[in-house]
This record gives structure tokens, C-alpha cells and sequence, in this order.
């Protein structure tokens, strides 16, 4: 019950902090000739009033993309489907792909490997995104096959696998550096000492008696893990060209006629709920893990 | 002997030369610009001069769009790019580290092995680069305010957006640290709050702390960069209208990088060459903060069974 309130309390406290955020362009501001700074309030106060305003005229739920005028509605579906996709899609195998590999990280004694994964973790998302481009450029440069887009020319042709790769290279680097330094942890534990003295096979330790100990790190690191990928889906979005919902913000929110409030807001909630909807069914996918390991 | 740190310092050492020593050296000035010119030859075969230059002899790192020597903007940014994230990953190592330090000693709270979270943590959701580049946006383009005062901004806005993270790490270490023994030892033999702080909780947090600032300032520099893709430049940018283009004014490496992101097909250079020297300072960056690990990571771990 308590929960349920704490989480009812917390909407319009995520809703004020949405409109601040949003409102944020519009409070700080050049002066005279741009030699100085002011604080616009009463525009941004004007906005946010304009925005619930709004609401009962249905105002807020159109945009200008360009010089053409949409509806807020009928964009968002097909944006927050491509949007939505990624996100699962890298998450889940992500997360697969990092548990795995970091248990045999956590095992090997390969440091060589350590040190690759540490590095790739170091790098910036757009960095390796635009290697990854330029490693496709070279080989089609090279030897004339393209082997994937390298980013959407138009809506019929999207780039499909060199985004869905970019949005797995990073969730799968963490959770594998996380899960082999939490593997390596509880591997030193005392009770893993008693089954191996017991004479239980490796692998069954490993997955029985280790693994539903690193569980639960790996669980409380899920917001964590998130929220590198919604910041990574962004730069993905971005750089492969792609409509998703972040593109409301980067592009729409700056359109012919300058700041759209309104877009912004309606884009930071659609993504706050892709979030959302990520977490439950990645959590959900983790708790398929527990059941099976977990005695 | 760690070399994982000696290669690290080595590298950061280097950049940091560069940066400060760099541009007496340089073999072309800022301002030298190639012009387009055909200079014709004895066989009658002139050869036609014109930018951006592929590197070569006379200029090792090619040249831009425009003609400007490659080498003697990256040398003019890396001020700019090394001292500013590293001084931003100070002040949120700084300010960071007190405030979680303190609200970790006075928690009320027992600290927890996993940490639970709360419907607030949907926030993780809107990324930490997306408000810097909202606070920033209406104040970048085409100022006229100095690119000193500019960076001094820009370091304020990403000192605020990074603190809080700073402080939860902090904040979750000092609670740990506080239930230990000697803590208590301490307090029974009379010492005050005061005291049990700085001469039980700092030694002990600074290792960490060491690491962690080098870890934040490898983050600063992404942030740079992913804010320059948004050309949100570091020193402010100018815009020119039709065709729209972006320039960084102070040369600052991810602005570098920002502003060549059209060249992946062509003249790669002028996004490649700037692309290699900023992952390298991420690199050495990189190599101190695991020599750093390494190092104090002897003292206290303990061996794995398998």
C-alpha cells in the first residue's frame, strides 16, 4: 500500500520536473546584441501555462515539423514503435549476451579480454558508433559490398542492423563488466569453498550457487543500465538518421518557428514511457532468469 | 612495477605538452590559411591546389574544408579539452564527494548490500546530456560572450548535472564505511564527528575518490562530444546561415569532431584524424584510472576460489 502511494506521489513530481526541463531553452536566453545573459521567466511560465491550457483545445498536440503542421497523435505511434523496439530489443540481448559472457569473464583467467571489454566500456556511445560507420564505409570502399546501411536515406529504407548493433554493443558491455566483477566477487565467498569441498561440479556451482547471488546486483542495476540506453538511444537515432521518438526533441522541438514546448514535453513523457515499459518487461526477463537458477 | 598507470601518465603527460608547449612548435599558425591556387608546371601540366589538403609533408594532419591547418587547431582546442574536463571532474569530485560524504555519515539509514529503488528512478530515463544541451542552447549560438566565460558555463551546467550521481556513489561507500569497527573504536574513545571524518572516512574514501575523478573526467569528455553532435560547442558556436554550418570557436577536440561529422565519406580525415586524438586522452584517461584500480586493489582483495 505504501508503495502504491509513494508511486502516486511520484507522477506529478515526474511531471513537474518534465516541464522544467522542458522549459529550460526558453529560461535562458541572450540579451541585447548576445553579450549577456537574462532569465526569461515570464516566458516560461507563459509556456508551461500554455501548455496545460492547451490540453481541453487539443493545441498541445500539434507541432510544426518543418513548415507543416502534425498532429501529435498520429506521429507518435510509429515513433514510439521504432523507439520502443530498440530499446527492448538491445536491452534483452544485451542483458542475455552480458550475463553469459560475464560469467565466463568472471571465471577466465583471459586478462587480455578483461582489458578489451574494459576499454570498449571507456569509449563514448558515438564514438563507437561512428566507427562502426566508418568500418562499413571502408568495406564498401574496399571491396564494394555494402555490407549494412549505414543510415536511413528514406522510409523505405531504413538501417536496421548497424543501429540494432550499435544499441547491444553497450548494454552487453556493461552488464558483462558487471556481472564478471560481481561473479568474481561472490566467487570468493566462503560457501562457494564448502560446495567445492562438497564436490560439486563446477558448472553447477557456477549457475546454482554463484549466479542467484549475482542476480540481485544485476537487478538493482537495471536503472543504472537504462539509462545509458535511452542516453545512447538518442545519439543512435541521431546519427543513423532514424524516426524515433527522440527525434521529436532534436529536430521537431526546433522547428521553422523556433522552441516548441509543447513537442518537447509530449516527447520527454513518451520517452520517460518507453523507459518505463523497458524496465517492467526487462525486469520481468530477469525474473525468468531467477526462476530457473534460483532454488 | 604498474605499467597499465606508467603507460597512462605517459600518454596524459604527452597531451597535456602538447597542449601547453604545442603551438610553438606547430608548423602553421592559426590563422595560415590554404588558398585555392594552379601552379602551373614546365611540361605544361599544372597542378591544381585547393582544400580541404590530404595530410602529407607539409601539413601532418591535412587540412579543413577551409584550409586551416588540422594540427594547429587541435593544438589551439586541447587546452580546452584537457583542462576543462578535468577541472569539471574536479569541482564534481569535490563538491560530489563532501555533500555524499556528509549525507552519508548522518543517514539514519543502515546500509543495504543491494540497493532498492524508487518510481523517481523513471528520471534515469531523460538523458544527463539532454538537459545540459536544453540549459545551453539558447545561450551557445552566436554569442558574443568570451569562450572563457562560455567553458566557465558550460563547466557550471555539467558540474550540476553530474554532482548527484557523484554523491549516491559516495554517499553509499561512506555508509558502508561508518559500521565498520574501528569507526566504532573511535567514537568510544571520545572522538567527535569531526575528527572520525577526516582522519578515518577521507583516507579511506580517497583512493576511490582518486579513481573516480579520472573516471569523470572520461565522462565529461563524452559529454562534450555527444553535446557537440548536437553542435552545442565547448567556448560557444557560430552559426552561418545558408548553407547552415556550425563552427566551434575554440577548437575544443569534440567540437572538432562535431563539426566533421559530415565527412565520413569524404576527405575522412578531417573527422578521423580529431576522432584518434580524443580517444587517445580517453585512453590514457582511461589506463591511469585502471593502473590507479590495480594499484589499490592489491591491498584488499581477496582471491577468487575458481
Amino acid at each position: 500500500m505504501l508503495k502504491v502511494a509513494k508511486t502516486v506521489i511520484a507522477i506529478p513530481g515526474l511531471l513537474a520536473f518534465v516541464l522544467l526541463v522542458a522549459v529550460l531553452p526558453i529560461l535562458l536566453q541572450l540579451g541585447e546584441n548576445g553579450s549577456s545573459i537574462r532569465l526569461n521567466w515570464s516566458g516560461g511560465f507563459a509556456s508551461i501555462r500554455d501548455y496545460f491550457a492547451g490540453i481541453g483545445t487539443g493545441e498541445s498536440f500539434r507541432f510544426l515539423s518543418g513548415r507543416t503542421e502534425r498532429s501529435f497523435w498520429e506521429q507518435i505511434g510509429s515513433f514510439f514503435n521504432v523507439s520502443l523496439f530498440y530499446v527492448a530489443a538491445g536491452a534483452l540481448i544485451g542483458t542475455t549476451i552480458g550475463i553469459l559472457v560475464g560469467i565466463y569473464l568472471g571465471l577466465s583467467r583471459a586478462e587480455w579480454l578483461k582489458r578489451v571489454v574494459e576499454f570498449i566500456g571507456a569509449l563514448p556511445d558515438f564514438v563507437i558508433i561512428l566507427l562502426l560507420q566508418f568500418l562499413v564505409v571502408y568495406i564498401a570502399s574496399e571491396t564494394g559490398i555494402v555490407v549494412f546501411r549505414v543510415a536511413s536515406l528514406s522510409t523505405d529504407h531504413p538501417a536496421v542492423m548497424l543501429p540494432l548493433i550499435s544499441m547491444i554493443v553497450l548494454p552487453a558491455n556493461y552488464m558483462i563488466r558487471n556481472v564478471a566483477q560481481q561473479m568474481k566477487m561472490t566467487l570468493s565467498e566462503d560457501y562457494i569453498g564448502f560446495a567445492k569441498a562438497r564436490g560439486l561440479g563446477k558448472t553447477y556451482i557456477v549457475f546454482f550457487h554463484a549466479l542467484p547471488n549475482v542476480l540481485p546486483f544485476i537487478k538493482a542495476d537495471l536503472h543504472k543500465l537504462l539509462g545509458i540506453m535511452m542516453g545512447n538511444l538518442f545519439i543512435v537515432e541521431y546519427l543513423f538518421n532514424m524516426h524515433g521518438v527522440t527525434k521529436l526533441l532534436y529536430a521537431d522541438a526546433f522547428a521553422y518557428e523556433g522552441y516548441q514546448y509543447d513537442v518537447v514535453v509530449n516527447g520527454l513523457l513518451s520517452l520517460l514511457a518507453v523507459y518505463a515499459i523497458v524496465f517492467i518487461v526487462l525486469k520481468l526477463f530477469l525474473r525468468g532468469w531467477e526462476k530457473v537458477f534460483v532454488r | 612495477m604498474n605499467k597499465t598507470l606508467l603507460t597512462g601518465l605517459l600518454i596524459t603527460a604527452l597531451l597535456l605538452a602538447a597542449a601547453l608547449f604545442g603551438s610553438y612548435f606547430a608548423p602553421h599558425g592559426l590563422d595560415e590559411q590554404v588558398k585555392r591556387q594552379y601552379i602551373p608546371s614546365e611540361q605544361g601540366v599544372g597542378r591544381i591546389i585547393s582544400p580541404p589538403l590530404a595530410p602529407g609533408a607539409d601539413y601532418p594532419f591535412g587540412t579543413d574544408k577551409n584550409g586551416y591547418d588540422l594540427m594547429a587547431k587541435l593544438l589551439d582546442g586541447a587546452k580546452y579539452t584537457i583542462f576543462l574536463s578535468a577541472g569539471i571532474a574536479l569541482a564534481r569530485v569535490g563538491i560530489g564527494g563532501i555533500l555524499g560524504m556528509l549525507m552519508g555519515y548522518y543517514s539514519k539509514k543502515t546500509p543495504k548490500r543491494v540497493r532498492t529503488s524508487s518510481s523517481w528512478s523513471v528520471l534515469n530515463g531523460i538523458p544527463v546530456f539532454l538537459i545540459a544541451w536544453f540549459a545551453l542552447t539558447g545561450i551557445t549560438i552566436n554569442t558574443n560572450l568570451s569562450p572563457l566565460y562560455m567553458s566557465i558555463l558550460l563547466g557550471i551546467v555539467l558540474t550540476a548535472v553530474g554532482v548527484p550521481s557523484v554523491v549516491s556513489v559516495v554517499k553509499d561507500k561512506t555508509m558502508v564505511l561508518r559500521e565498520r569497527q574501528f569507526i566504532l573504536a573511535s567514537h568510544s574513545l571520545g572522538a567527535g564527528h569531526w575528527k572520525i571524518m577526516r582522519s578515518h572516512l577521507v583516507p579511506h574514501l580517497k583512493e576511490s575518490l582518486m579513481i573516480l575523478l579520472v573516471q569523470e573526467a572520461i565522462l565529461v569528455l563524452s559529454l562534450f562530444g555527444q553535446l557537440a553532435l548536437f553542435n552545442i560547442f565547448v567556448g560557444g558556436t557560430t552559426m552561418y546561415f545558408d548553407p547552415p554550418e556550425y563552427h566551434s570557436r575554440t577548437n575544443e577536440w569534440g567540437g572538432l569532431i562535431g563539426q566533421a561529422r559530415t565527412s565520413l565519406y569524404s576527405h575522412q580525415w578531417i573527422l578521423f584524424i580529431p576522432l584518434a586524438c580524443y580517444i587517445l586522452l580517453i585512453v590514457g584517461f582511461h589506463l591511469v584510472a585502471n593502473g590507479l584500480e590495480k594499484l589499490f586493489k592489491k591491498r584488499y582483495v581477496k582471491a577468487s576460489h575458481f
